[in-house]
């Protein structure tokens, strides 16, 4: 019981340190949750609306403050409720400790209405610096607005 | 990361670079293909405001196509419009202006700019850095060449400029090497 409420503090702190204020996950292990969302509200007057929403398929936690993220899901909505951005990885490790993830897989960013498209194959997440580095191959996309053309 | 995102959205779809779509007589709108940025790596800084791509930096666009070795966005903490695009070394630019006519631009530096200032909108691209720019019309070399992509035209200090073809269809060298703004050469041609 004190491993499976250890592993649940571990997994809430890892997560307050993302950011967020509300944790539902279900473990499955002493030291595994599967199924998680965390979400993240606004400050007051718009503290009804969700600022970010985390969630995974599965974290697990690794020696050294490392966290392991499966199937990673991370959007991001304006004070109105629409969604900004969105941001997908299969996989991704998390340092509690330095505030940064990682990962040598894939990335996926899009911007809320799909019309802006990045990405590429590892990539480094420093959120102390809110710096973003997508290491290999990086691709974009933006789907252009209507254009003029002459008549 | 919004604002990451915005950079590039808006930088692309604001002009990037040397935009060839400058028309103020165009009225109806259609969808065009998307713009698609290839990179070895990539940096978004959300503080700063700006996007470095390294490394075999590849624009595609269905009116231009841009290759350099690095690609820098910056955009006014405000959002909207970027302010200031770079794209540095080996600077390839091929593009189409309305009238269809494809134009090839190398440099070691392009700088696309965008300024209000008093009510003035600047938006200019400056190349510099072994810049030239050829068409079917000219070849211009200047140190620097600027574009001026709001009122169509181009100017070079420093320019050499060789007409392919002349009314009587002999090619001409219309100023010499060295000749920069402030002489009597011949006016820079209209770009667009």
């Amino acid at each position: 019981m004190k491993m499976k409420l250890n592993s649940a503090v571990f997994i809430l702190s890892v997560f307050l340190a993302f950011g967020f204020h509300a944790v539902r996950a279900q473990q499955n292990s002493l030291s595994r949750a599967s199924d998680f969302t965390s979400v993240e509200y606004f400050d007051p007057p718009h503290q009804q609306q969700i600022k970010s929403r985390l969630s995974g398929a599965e974290a697990q936690p690794l020696p050294g403050g490392l966290l392991a993220i499966k199937q990673l899901k991370l959007e991001s909505f304006d004070e109105n409720g629409n969604l900004e951005w969105i941001v997908g990885a299969p996989e991704c490790v998390y340092d509690t400790m330095n505030a940064t993830a990682n990962s040598s897989g894939h990335l996926q960013l899009a911007s809320g209405d799909g019309k802006f498209r990045v990405e590429g194959d590892g990539f480094l997440w420093q959120r102390n610096a809110q710096s973003l580095t997508i290491s290999n191959r990086v691709q974009t996309v933006i789907e252009n607005k209507a254009a003029k053309t002459k008549l | 990361m919004k604002k990451i995102c915005l950079i590039i959205l808006s930088g692309l779809i604001g002009g990037l670079l040397l935009r060839a779509q400058t028309g103020t007589n165009a009225t109806p709108q259609t969808e065009r293909g998307p713009t698609r940025i290839y990179s070895d790596s990539a940096d978004f800084y959300m503080a700063g405001h700006k996007a470095v791509y390294h490394g075999n930096v590849r624009v595609e666009d269905p009116q231009m196509r841009l290759v350099c070795a690095q690609l820098t966005a910056n955009l006014p903490p405000s959002g909207g419009r970027p302010n200031r695009i770079v794209a540095e070394t080996n600077v390839v630019i091929d593009f189409t202006d309305e009238k269809g006519q494809t134009n090839h631009t190398t440099s070691d530096k392009a700088v696309y700019a965008y300024e209000v200032q008093n009510g003035a909108t600047n938006e200019t691209v400056t190349l510099t850095g072994h810049a030239e720019l050829e068409n079917a019309q000219f070849s211009l070399s200047g140190e620097p060449i600027y574009v001026d992509l709001l009122n169509k035209s181009i100017h070079a200090d420093n320019q050499k400029m060789v007409l392919h073809e002349s009314l009587n269809g002999a090619t001409t060298n219309m100023a010499p090497a060295g000749a920069g703004r402030g002489t009597n050469n011949p006016p820079a041609p209209k770009l667009f």
